[in-house]
């Protein structure tokens, strides 16, 4: 007994360092702005009780729903396609071909250069004038087939064009699919060779192993993957803040954007921190919502 | 493995001991007991270094003489950083902020009020000092709470060159390829005349394009058009002012005569504004609505549009009007569309404030009243390029400015028609507002008059929010 609670104190002993920072940093402030988006508060002046108004405000504020509808799009565009691309990247990979360390490393290199970084290529790869992607794009469409399916006969503008910028934004997240990558790699390998085995003594070929050995055995990453991008495409902040500024016309605003011009722009800190706790409840509903649905899809293996 | 667990040990905790006693220190205090005044400036790169030369001279003068140092540390974001120190209790003595947010921090009970300094007799800082647009900027609710750093005033810069280079199609189109065009009307005429285009539309050069000016322009836009977007005495919103569609339909004209596609092709292929790629500088824009300190930009980044003919030094011994004939551009008041409304123009400025809770209010006026003595404030106008914010201006300042024009940006600050930044405590909503307008007005996705009148809507909901908000407080 004596033991297992020196144990005990000299395990808190370790954590508490954490435990001080997460309450000073992340559980104090965060219930502080709980109180906060009860009230009117500019920061500069003492808060001011309000009650539910600045919830009731949420309810008629055009920019809000703007900026929300701007968000659940993003994370239905980006949502999808990153966990596809991620996952379709990941099974090349995981393939005995030469090279192998090579391709790993040049699919998770751009997830290490710093955002701002690759905001500002991006910004260049999308320049309608100028731009890489465009180079590319405009050959394309002088030929005549292309052209007549597409039906247009110049490539978009991107991100200077309303239509346009979102999907940009979208085709960009791919750029850091690097993490989700190597989370799928490790969850392929571990994926039992016997099974594999099995299937194709059954007479499976490449893709029937695909969808009845692999997707099931890796749904628990699957499903990780799908949780942490949900939270991620939800609070989707930096990369469009440097590259559009919310623009054009307000088509790539998200409510964490307008989150942080409400509290440093516009001085409503109470507005704000309840902006956030509506984003977090969005959040917890989603989350929720793939957790019911999730588990009939997800199989844990049994040891 | 001990001895190896007691080496590495040491190696970590003994470096980590020496820095926290020995490291490095933030700046200190210099040798003699001064008072020390923070100063946190919002200007980076050239301009910061040259605002440090006045902060300086001022500790080697008047701050040696009078027992304080300002220690002047320049930084980005600084509103954001400003709001969140003064909100901790430990604000900068003096903060360098934009005119345009003056009254969303004065509305907060954020600044110190100037009043009672400025007029201290040591000062007698007073209005007769001042160009009247910007002593009247510095004032909220009728009280003065801030000192300007530097001024502007907005102008229309043209491509001299290109205009005699077009002569022909100029004069074919009724024009004069020698002077500027004096009515929006004009501005049109030769804007239309000095527009190239491929067969498919493409924009290879256009004489003027009101989307290149984005990012300040759209709470400006309707003053050139007799409209303002707030009325001070009332407490409204005016988007639907008539002045202020009009301008806002002068927008949406230029993108239905070239296509929004091509507006937004051209634009994405423009380098921005401190790059040689500057469309004006590399020609592919005729005429743009700017600041003075313009010149300074094309002497670094184009210099084939300046001396063309006398060395700079050569050039300052002519008089004024000569000087102007070495510059491949001019400046001239921005057209208005009012027939009689002339030398409109918009001037914002910088100011310096003290953000209340500062420890050294007087020493930090010392600094700003030093700041605004008429000889420190033409030496920093000039490095900035800039026009001077007071009324009295030396032969110096004008003949020998790097701006050959000044007198022309000098002339429009003085101008009855010259507006500073509208002082509304809701600033950045509007900012937010009209900047998306105007977007969609230009890709003429919105009617302008519809877009104005709902976007006046929201923001008079906003202003009527903060006066609620104001009379709760008072009422506790």
């Amino acid at each position: 007994v004596n033991s297992s609670r020196r144990n005990f104190v000299k395990g808190i002993g370790f954590l508490s360092p954490w435990m001080v920072g997460f309450a000073l940093f992340t559980a104090v402030p965060a219930g502080m702005s709980l109180y906060y988006s009860f009230c009117d508060y500019s920061i500069l002046q003492p808060p001011l009780f309000r009650g539910m108004e600045n919830y009731r405000e949420m309810t008629h504020d055009a920019v809000f729903w703007k900026t929300l509808v701007n968000t659940f799009e993003y994370a239905a565009m980006a949502l999808p396609l990153g966990l596809v691309a991620s996952l379709g990247v990941a099974l090349l990979l995981n393939r005995g071909i030469r090279g192998l360390g090579i391709y790993r490393t040049m699919v998770f290199l751009p997830s290490l250069v710093p955002l701002a970084a690759s905001a500002m290529i991006w910004l260049w790869i999308f320049n309608g004038q100028y731009g890489l992607l465009n180079a590319i794009l405009r050959p394309m469409l002088r030929m005549g087939i292309v052209r007549s399916i597409v039906g247009a006969q110049n490539p978009p503008t991107w991100l200077a064009s309303t239509t346009w910028a979102m999907p940009a934004l979208v085709l960009m997240s791919l750029w850091g699919i690097g993490y989700t990558v190597v989370i799928f790699l490790a969850a392929l390998q571990d994926v039992p060779v016997e099974l594999y085995e099995a299937a194709e003594l059954d007479g499976a070929g490449p893709a029937r192993r695909i969808w009845h050995v692999t997707l099931p055995s890796i749904s628990p990453v699957i499903f990780f993957n799908l949780i942490m991008g949900i939270i991620g495409t939800m609070q989707v902040f930096a990369i469009p803040y440097i590259m559009t500024q919310g623009g054009p016309a307000q088509s790539t605003y998200f409510l964490a954007m307008y989150t942080f011009d409400s509290a440093f722009n516009f001085m409503r800190m109470g507005y704000a921190s309840a902006l956030a706790w509506v984003q977090l409840v969005i959040v917890l509903l989603l989350t929720t919502i793939a957790f019911v649905g999730g588990n009939r899809l997800v199989h844990y293996r049994t040891r | 493995l001990k001895l190896a667990r007691i080496i590495l040990l040491n190696l970590l905790v003994w470096p980590a001991v020496g820095i926290v006693l020995w490291g490095p220190r933030a700046q200190t205090a210099p040798v003699d007991n001064r008072i020390v005044v923070d100063y946190w400036e919002k200007w980076t790169g050239d301009e910061a270094i040259q605002m440090q030369t006045i902060v300086d001279s001022f500790n080697q003068t008047v701050g040696a003489q009078k027992g304080i140092y300002v220690r002047f540390v320049s930084t980005s974001n600084i509103n954001q950083k400003v709001l969140v120190a003064a909100a901790a209790g430990v604000p900068p003595d003096i903060a360098g902020m934009t005119g345009a947010e003056l009254a969303s921090f004065a509305a907060q009970g954020a600044l110190e009020p100037l009043d009672d300094l400025a007029a201290e007799p040591g000062h007698r800082i007073t209005a007769d000092l001042y160009k009247k647009v910007y002593w009247d900027g510095c004032h909220f609710d009728r009280h003065l709470y801030a000192l300007v750093s530097t001024p502007m005033s907005l102008a229309l810069i043209y491509h001299r060159e290109l205009f005699q280079q077009n002569g022909a199609a100029l004069r074919a189109a009724g024009l004069d390829p020698n002077r500027a065009p004096a009515t929006i009307a004009e501005l049109d005429a030769y804007s239309r005349a000095l527009t190239v285009t491929d067969p498919d539309g493409t924009i290879v050069r256009t004489g003027y394009l009101p989307t290149d000016e984005i990012g300040w322009f759209p709470t400006q836009i309707s003053l050139w058009f007799g409209g303002k977007v707030w009325d001070d005495k009332t407490k409204k919103v005016t988007l639907t002012d008539p002045g202020v569609v009009r301008a806002y339909e002068w927008v949406a004209s230029y993108s239905k005569r070239l296509g929004v596609e091509n507006v937004e092709r051209f634009a994405s292929g423009e380098g921005t504004f401190d790059s040689p790629a500057n469309p004006f500088m590399t020609g592919s824009i005729a005429m743009v609505k700017q600041g003075p300190w313009i010149s300074n930009f094309i002497e670094h980044l184009k210099p084939e549009m300046t001396h063309l003919l006398w060395s700079r030094q050569e050039e300052l011994t002519k008089p004024p009007q000569d000087r102007k004939q070495n510059y491949a551009w001019a400046a001239a008041p921005f057209p208005s569309a009012v027939p009689g409304m002339n030398d409109v123009t918009y001037c914002g400025f910088d100011t310096l404030v003290i953000p209340k809770g500062a420890r050294h209010k007087e020493a930090a006026f010392e600094f700003i009243a030093y700041v605004n003595r008429q000889d420190v404030m033409e030496r920093l106008c000039k490095l900035h390029c800039k026009n001077s914010p007071l009324a009295n201006v030396s032969d110096d300042f004008l003949n020998n400015h790097p701006n050959p024009y000044i007198d022309v940006f000098e002339k429009l600050a003085r101008s009855p028609n010259a507006s500073g930044p509208v002082q509304i405590p809701i600033s950045g909503q509007m900012t937010n507002e009209l900047n998306a307008l105007f977007d969609e007005v230009s890709k003429l996705e919105v009617e302008p008059r519809v877009g104005l009148q709902a976007a006046q809507e929201r923001l008079q909901a906003d202003y009527d929010h903060y006066l609620d908000i104001q009379r709760a407080r008072t009422a506790q």
